[in-house]
């Protein structure tokens, strides 16, 4: 019931962002300082996301080789092809070979 | 009114290339919700109560691996943030639509919609409703549908392929794609750099230090650059 809950808002923020000039500030700008600030928003929380996903329950983090050869290999692949399959099977390749090796 | 059978089609046909690279994101978002243990309803529910790929993914991953409900909805609404400048710059076409579709269409204002429709802006209002309803209905339909067959495959995988990679994996694929230049690279190291210090912070919280450090830290370098 949480989770659904959670999503509901979720939902309801999203719907939220994207309407905001849409319906009610059509004529506003948004201001220089904000457009600056957002455009890090998403490296900035992409770089701690990945990192919070290897967390362990405990805190401890869970970065060994593995994950680290894995991102290094999507990242590399990534940005050679821009292509989200490729990484994909990159990554978990590299992850799955190395696991077995390490 | 007739409608227009061949911007529809056009809708359609625009829509399909660039509903492929989704296609991974969703059929994680399926295995994600498995993995989490979350009821899998309330776990797709968020492909059409949300609709936006990472944010769902990134309720669902962090839901699951036990962080506070609280920091989940928050990170997930800030990884939606980037909707504000869609929303800004879709503001001026939208202004020529009737009511009903200005309240209608942000819902469906995803990145790929916004990549589509953007370059539209100057067409007949009519026509770039027709447009906007019919590529927005076509990502929409198989959104539904490539989340709930990740879904159903989840049980199918097993334990120790570790799939739950792929999550953090495709978060990466996202970050590379969207660094245009060095102060945005800055930004992510310094996400990730504070929150591995803040690790140890209950509930994942110090996801959100990371997030609002990397953020400070892109809008500092920008400053100074000025």
């Amino acid at each position: 019931m949480i989770v659904f809950l959670a999503t509901v808002v979720v939902g309801m923020g999203t719907y939220l962002s994207r309407s905001i000039f849409i319906l009610a500030l059509a004529r506003r700008k948004i201001p220089d300082p904000v457009l600056v600030a957002l455009q890090f928003v998403a490296p900035a929380v992409l770089g701690a996301l990945i990192v919070a996903l290897l967390i362990d329950e405990d805190g401890s983090v869970a970065i060994g080789i593995p994950e680290v050869a894995a991102l290094g290999v999507g990242a590399g692949v990534a940005y050679r092809t821009r292509n989200h399959i490729l990484t994909l099977v990159a990554g978990m390749g590299v992850f799955w070979v190395v696991r077995a090796l390490v | 009114m007739s409608v227009d059978r061949a911007i529809v089609r056009r809708g359609i046909t625009d829509a399909l290339p660039l509903f492929v690279p989704a296609v991974p994101f969703a059929l994680v978002i399926g295995l994600a919700i498995v993995e989490s243990g979350i009821d899998p309803f309330s776990g797709w529910s968020g492909s059409w109560l949300i609709f936006a790929g990472a944010a769902q993914l990134t309720l669902v991953s962090l839901l699951g691996s036990g962080a506070a409900v609280i920091a989940a909805i928050t990170a997930a609404l800030v990884v939606n943030a980037r909707h504000l400048m869609y929303s800004a710059a879709m503001a001026p076409p939208f202004q020529r639509q009737p009511a009903w579709f200005r309240w209608l269409a942000p819902y469906a204002l995803i990145d790929q919609m916004f990549a589509l429709t953007i370059i539209e802006a100057d067409s007949e209002p009519e026509t770039f409703r027709t447009y906007y309803l019919a590529a927005g209905a076509t990502f929409w339909i198989l959104w539904q549908l490539t989340t709930a067959l990740g879904l159903a495959l989840g049980p199918v995988v097993p334990q120790e392929w570790n799939l739950e990679f792929a999550v953090p994996l495709l978060f990466m694929g996202l970050l590379v794609l969207g660094i245009d230049k060095w102060t945005k690279a800055v930004a992510a190291l310094a996400g990730a750099g504070v929150t591995y210090v803040f690790a140890g912070l209950p509930s994942r919280t110090g996801l959100l230090v990371g997030a609002l450090a990397g953020i400070a830290v892109g809008f500092a370098l920008e400053r100074m650059r000025r």
